[in-house]
């Protein structure tokens, strides 16, 4: 098998290990003979992340990056020897765990070592009185929440990715799961990490509720994806699994009127741990065989945790939806999201008919959510050859949303699948700017944004440069990503 | 264009879009074929494999061989897409140097969770083994099956001699057949290996009053593993064999204590197409998903019906025919150790737990994974072979598990499972740690 038989994607400034046999032996004997491998079926395996575009790529025989090691550190030690190698030889990392990104984060855009945090995947210790649960972060998020559901504990965090995401990856990623209106996103869940930075150190954030010591340092590193360091181990928050579960649904005449309903049950203080707000072509998608929701807008509740509380939220939750012309469609809406909501069969079915498709998740606040939203669709329908452009209201807070767009179609004339990917990527986080959005809300920042960066931070950008040349000297951790532009000038 | 039914939102989608594009778009799902499938005669199961391999993996967690390899390269999904790319050629089976991407296909330990979290519900060795198909058509078997199919063809078993002859020298009791048994005793060649068990099974038969046969001068391996390498024409050797000598002992049930067996007979016989005297490969994956339930449970029409010897114990203590007492102390908690081939693919765990829970001072202490969630031992299907370290860490991972229940008896009712587990245990927890079948327990309950 030889690799140049394979399209590369990302190629650009890619660099290739000098002395890599010297390398790899001086690997192997700092980490173990069976800690290192350059076999091409080793390599190939990590060529890409779960981008919707690398999917159609994989299928094409295209790669998105072509790492040259691969190791499997057992341990920070490993970590460390393998990072002052790569310092000293100048060779980019890049940290993979599961691989499920959906921005590039996991790509190797340049080559390189891979390091494969699976092997840090212990459960270390549940704290009752605490509430929290030590792990390495290697660990599978499923594996977490069945481990803990045994023990009569949840999570809280429950992504669509559960079942092929990482501890690790959800930190590096500031992810969000299906459950964060109640149990809030990862950076919340966090509360001590330990962080092997790229200069080789082991930074302990101990376990603490709240602090006031200076500027919070363990949470700059939540959302570095991989470009600062990578967390080896983390405590985080669990809670007694939910003595009850009502699930309610309700049907909107217009998404307006829905967002209304479920500002008003945010601002009473009350936290359903699931809401979600289907537009009307996601409603007839998911939800074609609810009468009552025909050419409506569906929202779901799962209101759960202490008996008496998730009787009072329920009654509320329904107040506020009846108050703006809520229709109540009851329990089987829910119980077809419950049932179907890892049902993913999309990845696989689009790209043998070379559909290009993707979800983009986005950030606003609450005076703005339904400007944001018609806004996006139109920008987005503009597209050439973009069929599908529907979205979601995915995640609630008192003060604003996460809404959560998806696009699909084929290239229009004269344009690749990459052109129509990005130009649809472009459109969505332009017309999410304009509408005073932030341009991610729990997917992160990897390839696809990173040129949008400048817009989002205006002059926090460059402190964050300054942050990364001071942690990263020779910056070798994750290059390409967040900070610098990779796809508008094609040379990063 | 079938599986397109579930995107029929679609439609005015495409209806209303530009005509260039509609007509771009069209084209796109007429040639599908064209563009990814390979030209020519091919065994694998080509558009579950692409399903696969572009799934995000949603039965990564619960890879017993992802899990104890730590690597991205034993992942399901990364399975598949070899898989694809040996079958469209883009890295070629017949180069000596991609020999490692034959060897993956063999991966895997056929425990089939994969199948519970699978949204396409598939599991994924159903799907290698389209491939392995192809790749045993190309003379490219690899040498570690060719030895198991040559110790099949010389002695009956996949063992250098055959196992089931050493029964004088394990002090194992031979009964032959006089054709009208009520039960044949079809013992597993791996449980030749533990002979308290056979031993165990057979004083319980004895003492429930059964009247019962071994055969063993004439048995020989129920085919698993040919099944496994899919060697067919030695899969038909063995399977003719096996029925003729089930045919003759005249027995109501056939009862085993290896599930491998059981579900081989069964199962994996009917699927296959052996017990009709014709195989069918390429419509496996579509019988697999549509063979009605019936078939697992009668190999011959209004013929015997094929059971583990636990499912039959069980039947033995409904009736009253067994009568089980206290145990020892050593033995009052235990763990439960679900053969996966027993809880998953024959749908029985329920069993072994009301057998223990007839013994009045037992305490089962269960796994986090258990019943139909239960985790492989690493000894099934072919991995052991293909690559004998990951099997130990998966028997070590599942060691683990049951370790963490407190209880230091591991009870399990499947062979390969005993010898599998067995080199999970690190060598200073071996005089702690003691796995046993459920048949070694009853002996300790009459």
């Amino acid at each position: 098998m030889n690799f140049d038989d394979f399209e590369l994607i990302y190629k650009e400034n890619r660099v290739e290990i000098k002395d890599k046999e010297k390398i790899v032996e001086e690997l192997k004997s700092k980490i173990g003979d069976t800690n290192v491998s350059t076999e091409k079926i080793d390599i190939l395996a990590y060529t890409r992340d779960t981008s919707l575009i690398s999917l159609n790529w994989t299928i094409e025989g295209k790669l998105a990056g072509l790492p040259e090691i691969i190791t499997y550190p057992e341990n920070v030690d490993h970590i460390k020897a393998i990072i002052n190698i790569a310092n000293r030889e100048k060779i980019p990392i890049t940290p993979f765990a599961e691989g499920s990104g959906v921005v590039g984060g996991a790509i190797p855009l340049r080559g390189g070592i891979i390091i494969d945090m699976k092997r840090f995947n212990k459960i270390l210790e549940i704290n009752d009185k605490n509430l929290t649960v030590t792990v390495q972060t290697g660990v599978n998020g499923m594996n977490l929440e069945r481990y803990l559901n045994d023990k009569g504990y949840t999570g809280g965090h429950i992504p669509q990715s559960l079942y092929t995401s990482s501890v690790g990856g959800w930190i590096a990623h500031k992810a969000a799961g299906q459950f964060s209106t109640k149990y809030g996103k990862i950076e919340d869940i966090v509360l001590g990490m330990k962080i092997v930075i790229p200069t080789g150190e082991l930074i302990i954030f101990d376990p603490m509720a709240r602090t006031a010591t200076g500027p919070q340092l363990d949470k700059y590193f939540i959302g570095s994806e991989g470009t600062l360091g990578i967390a080896t181990e983390a405590t985080l928050k669990i809670w007694p699994y939910p003595e009850k579960r009502t699930l309610v649904s309700y049907a909107f005449p217009t998404i307006e009127d829905s967002l209304n309903a479920t500002r008003q049950i945010m601002r009473e203080n009350v936290y359903p741990a699931v809401i979600r707000i289907y537009d009307a072509d996601e409603t007839m998608r998911h939800f074609e065989h609810t009468e009552k929701a025909k050419d409506k807008v569906m929202t779901v509740f799962v209101c759960e945790g202490n008996k008496r509380l998730v009787d009072l939220e329920e009654q509320i939750t329904r107040e506020k939806c009846e108050e703006n012309s809520g229709v109540n469609c009851g329990e089987v809406p829910v119980e077809h999201w419950f049932e179907t909501r890892f049902n993913v069969t999309e990845t696989s079915m689009f790209p043998p008919y070379k559909i290009v498709a993707d979800t983009i998740e986005v950030a606003v606040m609450w005076d703005r959510a339904a400007e944001l939203y018609h806004s996006v669709v139109e920008a987005t329908k503009q597209v050439e050859g973009n069929l599908l452009v529907s979205a979601h209201v995915s995640h609630f807070y008192p003060n604003g949303v996460g809404v959560y767009f998806t696009f699909g179609g084929v290239p229009g004339k004269d344009k690749s699948e990459f052109d129509f990917y990005k130009e649809c990527w472009d459109e969505t986080i332009k017309a999410t700017l304009d509408a005073g959005g932030s341009i991610s809300h729990h997917h992160g920042i990897g390839i696809n944004r990173s040129h949008w960066m400048e817009e989002e931070w205006d002059g926090g950008l460059e402190i964050m440069q300054k942050f990364k040349e001071v942690l990263d000297p020779n910056n070798i951790f994750n290059p390409g990503k967040i900070y610098q532009k990779t796809w508008k000038e094609g040379n990063e | 264009m079938e599986e397109l039914k579930k995107y029929k939102w679609m439609i005015p989608l495409i209806s209303g879009a530009e005509r260039h594009v509609r007509r771009k778009l069209l084209n796109n799902l007429r040639k599908k074929k064209d563009h990814f499938y390979p030209e020519g005669d091919y065994n694998a199961d080509v558009k579950n494999l692409i399903n696969c391999m572009l799934c995000p993996n949603m039965c990564r967690f619960d890879c017993g061989t992802l899990q104890a390899a730590g690597k991205e390269t034993i992942g399901p999904a990364y399975k598949s897409r070899i898989g694809y790319l040996l079958t469209i050629g883009k890295i070629d089976p017949e180069d000596p140097e991609n020999k490692e991407f034959i060897d993956l296909m063999y991966k895997c330990s056929n425990e089939e969770n994969c199948k519970i979290w699978c949204p396409f519900d598939f599991s994924v060795v159903s799907l290698l083994e389209t491939v392995r198909d192809d790749i045993n058509e190309k003379g490219l078997m690899p040498n570690y099956c060719k030895e198991q199919i040559e110790k099949l063809q010389e002695t009956g078993t996949i063992e250098d001699h055959n196992i089931f002859k050493t029964y004088e020298e394990k002090n194992i009791e031979n009964i032959d057949t006089n054709g009208d048994d009520e039960v044949f005793y079809y013992i597993g060649c791996e449980t030749m290996k533990f002979p308290k068990v056979v031993q165990a099974n057979i004083e319980i038969l004895k003492r429930a009053g059964v009247k019962f046969s071994t055969n063993l001068d004439e048995r020989v391996c129920c085919a698993a593993p040919a099944l496994n390498i899919r060697d067919f024409d030695m899969v038909k050797q063995l399977a003719d064999k096996n029925i003729e000598l089930i045919k003759k002992t005249g027995a109501k049930i056939v009862v085993s204590d290896c599930p491998g067996c059981v579900h081989a007979l069964t199962k994996r016989y009917q699927q296959t197409g052996t017990i009709n005297g014709e195989y069918i490969r390429k419509e496996r994956v579509k019988e697999v998903t549509e063979l009605p339930e019936e078939f697992s449970r009668n190999i011959f029409e209004g013929g015997p019906e094929v059971i583990h010897i636990v499912e039959y114990i069980k039947r033995l203590v409904d009736h009253g025919s067994l009568t089980l007492k206290d145990v020892p102390e050593k033995y009052q908690t235990v763990t439960i150790h679900d053969p996966c081939l027993l809880a998953r693919n024959l749908n029985d765990f329920n069993s072994i737990r009301a057998i223990l829970k007839a013994i009045p001072n037992i305490k089962i202490n269960e796994p986090v994974y258990n019943k139909e969630d239960t985790h492989c031992c690493g000894w099934s299907g072919t991995v052991h072979w293909a690559d004998k370290e990951i099997a130990i860490k998966e028997s070590e991972n599942r060691i683990k598990e049951l370790k963490d229940t407190g209880a230091n008896i591991i009870v399990t009712a499947c062979p390969t499972c005993e010898l599998g587990l067995a080199y999970g245990i690190e060598e200073q927890e071996k005089s702690k740690i003691e796995i046993i079948d459920l048949s070694e327990l009853l002996m300790k309950a009459f």
